[in-house]
């Protein structure tokens, strides 16, 4: 079959500009993407930069868009995008920083990001014989996020990271929550406080993007709610963003609805006088306003103790 | 330039174990690589990884397998070595993390692949290479040695016969640069690529291997190729882990009935039975994994199954998968001995490129991912050992300068070319190979690849790299590891062609059995003034 490849090209440096080459080549029914870009560069295009490896779907190397369709260019069939016109317009993952045609920067998008959470092991030393003694539950889960392959779907198609470049993002946290499940770590508490430091672990806007675009199921945006949750059962709110979550529980528990000046200072921090310093002005338009009633009194809402039981429920049931 | 004790090519598993090695032995460590770690030729190991962990195993069991497995050329105390290092080097992998499934009382579960008689590879469901790569690049970091990826190898740097370096350029710079080194390991994988179809990945091209020989060191035992035995076909053969069928899936022809009986078979009996039952006729073999159980294949061949759909479109649930043997791994590489030492002082290599001698003639399914961690670690040590003794020697800075003029001279006019190219020629050279020196072969056909292979280094001499850019100049990475594809395909080719006899890998169909008379041997081959020689070496007691 003849196929028209329209390439993305751009130059190395970050001030050139984008642009598109065409290439019609001939390729057999079952040729992949890979293959055609392949063709290109070995008859007609020897400038063309793209990255292959496993040629199999094993690693995740080779990712680009085809028609706007995120994947690994080395197994999908170009027939599936030739149905409508014979055109196959080839671009770079969204969101990453482009270093020549179709090779993407995966150290600032994504390697840098895992690099921030000591992304390895702390074994306990060694001095016991034998294997640790573990149960097959624990492995099989570590197993499943392990089956990551760092496609970096789950970063494409996260929707902090286009607004916050330097946002830790979904593939890092997994890394992350590799570790800190893992039995033989030692270092979980001070692992937390790396993930939840700022742009980590509590910017996720859970909007479940990522568990969406993970070709393994691994379920990303599920993991990042299961980490705070253990998080806050270990005692670990450092971010703000954190005290937030648990200041607003505990005033929706403690009298049914919620409490929005302690909100403020408990997000704050209690004893962070900067953050509390910036909170005066707000205070001062919303008196102004006549947002801010005086004397501050946070009434409980009609059916709080209700409320009070269906939280009580909940937790139950979670823990 | 830079400057370290230990500089480690390549960046898979044994590089990995090298570099953790090599660092916690005191040595500053760089490690290069061509592609990311994580993105290595390591990840396709699926199965599992040997070591005698059962009450009833034990490191000499296990060197009876593997003596079984390599039809009476395996190097004794080689394999001595390597067993009795292989549990406690699973077992360092298990404490840094690897997640590797447990039995019932929490212990490492264990699968029997192939012709190992004891269920002794510990495994990570269908994700085992994937997995253990994982946890090796974690210590990798945690180690805080050196890396330099998107990194190509170009030379090695040989003064006064020792190897003091080597030069590499930078894909995302674009720079040649120099790396001055008391001690320099070779993990830069294997050649399979070589063969078309293969089951590996692209960069599997013999580059390292190509460096060594060209810089003086021999090379052992390049006739013996494995293939591997359950592959779907295809350009780019997708192999289905062997795991499978110890867990019960089974070979059967299209009318269901069981053509070959796998059990305890080693690799290279399995790829004859079923190559002999494509050719009777019988129509397409197939791998039937249904005899496995949907609640098993579901929690431990997620990856084969993903893999299978996209290659095949077949559902390994519902579908018996078309299989075929296909070029695996190489047995042969670099001559080592079992610390990784080259015959060049300050050369070491280990893993796929290498050839120490562990493996004889076949290799057990299940032992490369040990290799790996075993020998990696020690090429590790031994390299940092050699780096504490040695005196530094000065890199001399013309080399880095010849380096620079060969690669560009390299580079030409887009019109030479004249409608040939890299990809067609190692596509002729991937047919050329699979069909004349592949898994079977014999006198003639091994003439046909070697005169076919000077051909195609005719045709590759004329061919100029069409890219005078050195940033991710992919075009001369191409011709570069189109280079080192020659160089391999002219050493299996004359190492096959000169053991007159069958044995493990090496199948000759007009010398089929064993000739322990004059066989029983290695095969060396070395380059003297350009051209290829080929020699025996006795086995080590």
């Amino acid at each position: 079959m003849q196929v028209t490849f329209k390439v993305y090209r751009k130059e190395p440096g970050k001030d050139a500009k984008p642009a598109y080459s065409n290439h019609t080549v001939e390729l057999d029914g079952d040729a992949t993407v890979m293959d055609g870009l392949l063709k290109i560069r070995d008859e007609q295009d020897a400038t063309l930069a793209f990255r292959a490896a496993c040629m199999r779907g094993y690693c995740g190397e080779c990712m680009i868009r085809a028609n706007g369709k995120t994947c690994t260019s080395c197994t999908s069939k170009v027939s599936s995008f030739t149905q409508k016109s014979p055109e196959v317009t080839v671009d770079p993952v969204r969101h990453m920083p482009v270093l020549k045609d179709l090779v993407s920067d995966w150290q600032s998008f994504m390697w840098d990001k895992v690099d921030r959470i000591k992304p390895w092991l702390e074994p306990v030393e060694p001095g016991a014989d034998g294997e640790s003694l573990l149960p097959e539950s624990a492995m099989a889960d570590i197993r499943k996020t392990m089956s990551c392959y760092y496609c970096g779907l789950c970063d494409e198609g996260c929707t902090v990271l286009p607004v916050d470049f330097d946002f830790i993002g979904p593939a890092a946290l997994m890394k992350a929550n590799r570790l800190i499940y893992d039995p033989r770590d030692t270092i979980t508490r001070e692992r937390f406080k790396l993930a939840e430091g700022p742009r980590g672990l509590w910017d996720c806007v859970h909007c479940f993007e990522a568990s969406e675009h993970c070709p393994r199921g691994i379920m990303p945006t599920e993991r990042i709610m299961a980490m705070r949750d253990k998080a806050f059962q270990m005692g670990i709110q450092n971010d703000s963003a954190a005290r937030h979550h648990y200041s607003f529980a505990k005033s929706v528990k403690k009298s049914g609805w919620l409490d929005e000046g302690r909100l403020a200072i408990e997000s704050a921090g209690l004893t962070n006088i900067k953050g509390l310093a910036k909170l005066v002005p707000i205070a001062a338009k919303a008196l102004r306003r006549g947002k801010a009633p005086i004397p501050y009194i946070h009434h409980k809402s009609p059916g709080s103790a209700q409320v009070r039981r269906i939280i009580q429920k909940a937790e139950e049931k979670n823990r | 330039m830079q400057e370290f004790d230990v500089v480690i090519a390549g960046g898979g598993a044994t590089g990995l174990r090298a570099a953790i090695a090599a660092k916690r032995a005191g040595a500053s460590v760089a490690l290069l690589t061509k592609i990311h770690p994580l993105r290595s030729n390591s990840g396709l190991a699926c199965g599992g990884l040997n070591a005698p962990l059962g009450r009833d195993d034990s490191a000499a069991a296990f060197a009876e397998d593997i003596m079984l497995a390599g039809d009476g050329i395996n190097d004794r105390d080689v394999v001595r070595a390597f067993t009795e290092s292989a549990r406690d080097d699973v077992i360092w992998l298990e404490k840094m993390g690897a997640p590797f499934n447990r039995d019932t009382d929490g212990r490492l579960d264990r699968r029997s692949l192939g012709a190992n008689r004891h269920q002794r590879a510990c495994y990570a469901d269908d994700w085992t290479g994937h997995i253990v790569l994982q946890v090796l690049y974690e210590q990798f970091q945690r180690s805080g040695a050196a890396m330099f990826d998107d990194a190509f190898v170009t030379s090695l740097t040989v003064e006064g016969s020792q190897c003091i370096g080597l030069t590499a350029l930078g894909l995302k710079a674009g720079k040649l640069d120099s790396f001055s080194a008391r001690a320099v390991v070779l993990a830069t994988g294997g050649f399979t690529q070589l063969y078309q179809p293969s089951t590996a990945s692209n960069g599997t091209t013999g580059d390292g291997q190509s460096l060594a020989c060209a810089a003086g060191a021999r090379l052992m035992d390049m006739e013996m190729v494995q293939f591997h035995p359950t592959v779907f076909p295809g350009r780019y053969a997708l192999m289905i882990t062997e795991a499978a069928l110890a867990e019960g899936a089974q070979i059967v022809n299209q009318k269901g009935e069981q053509v070959v009986l796998s059990d305890g078979m080693s690799r290279e009996k399995l790829c004859l039975a079923i190559k002999n039952a494509l050719q009777n006729g019988g129509g397409p073999v197939m791998l039937d994994l249904r005899p496995i159980g949907k609640d098993k294949l579901a929690a431990r061949f997620a990856q084969t199954s993903e893999l299978v759909k996209a290659a095949a479109g077949l559902d390994i649930a519902k579908d018996p998968i078309p299989i075929a043997p296909a070029a695996h791994r190489p047995i042969g590489g670099i001559e080592t001995n079992a610390r990784g030492e080259t015959s060049i002082p300050g050369l070491f290599a280990a893993g796929e490129c290498a050839c120490n001698g562990v493996n004889g003639a076949g290799r057990l399914a299940g032992n490369i991912l040990t290799e790996a961690i075993v020998f990696g670690r020690t090429a590790g040590e031994a390299a940092a050992a050699f780096a504490k003794s040695s005196p530094k020697k000065t890199f001399p800075t013309s080399r880095l300068s010849d380096e620079e003029k060969r690669l560009a001279a390299l580079v030409g006019d887009s019109s030479a070319n004249a409608g040939d190219s890299l990809g067609k020629v190692q596509a002729d050279l991937g047919q050329l190979m699979s069909e004349r020196a592949g898994l079977v072969r014999d006198a003639n056909s091994l003439q046909g690849a070697l005169d076919g292979i000077r051909g195609l280094r005719e045709r590759y001499s004329k061919l100029r790299v069409r890219n005078a850019s050195m940033v991710f100049n992919y075009d001369l990475i191409s011709c570069l590891e189109t280079g080192a594809l020659l160089n391999m395909a002219g050493a299996v080719a004359a190492a096959a062609q000169a053991r007159k006899e069958s044995r493990g890998a090496h199948n000759r169909t007009d010398f089929t059995a064993h000739d322990d008379t004059n066989c029983k041997c290695h095969t060396i081959v070395s380059l003297a003034q350009g051209a290829l020689q080929v020699a025996t070496k006795p086995l080590e007691a």
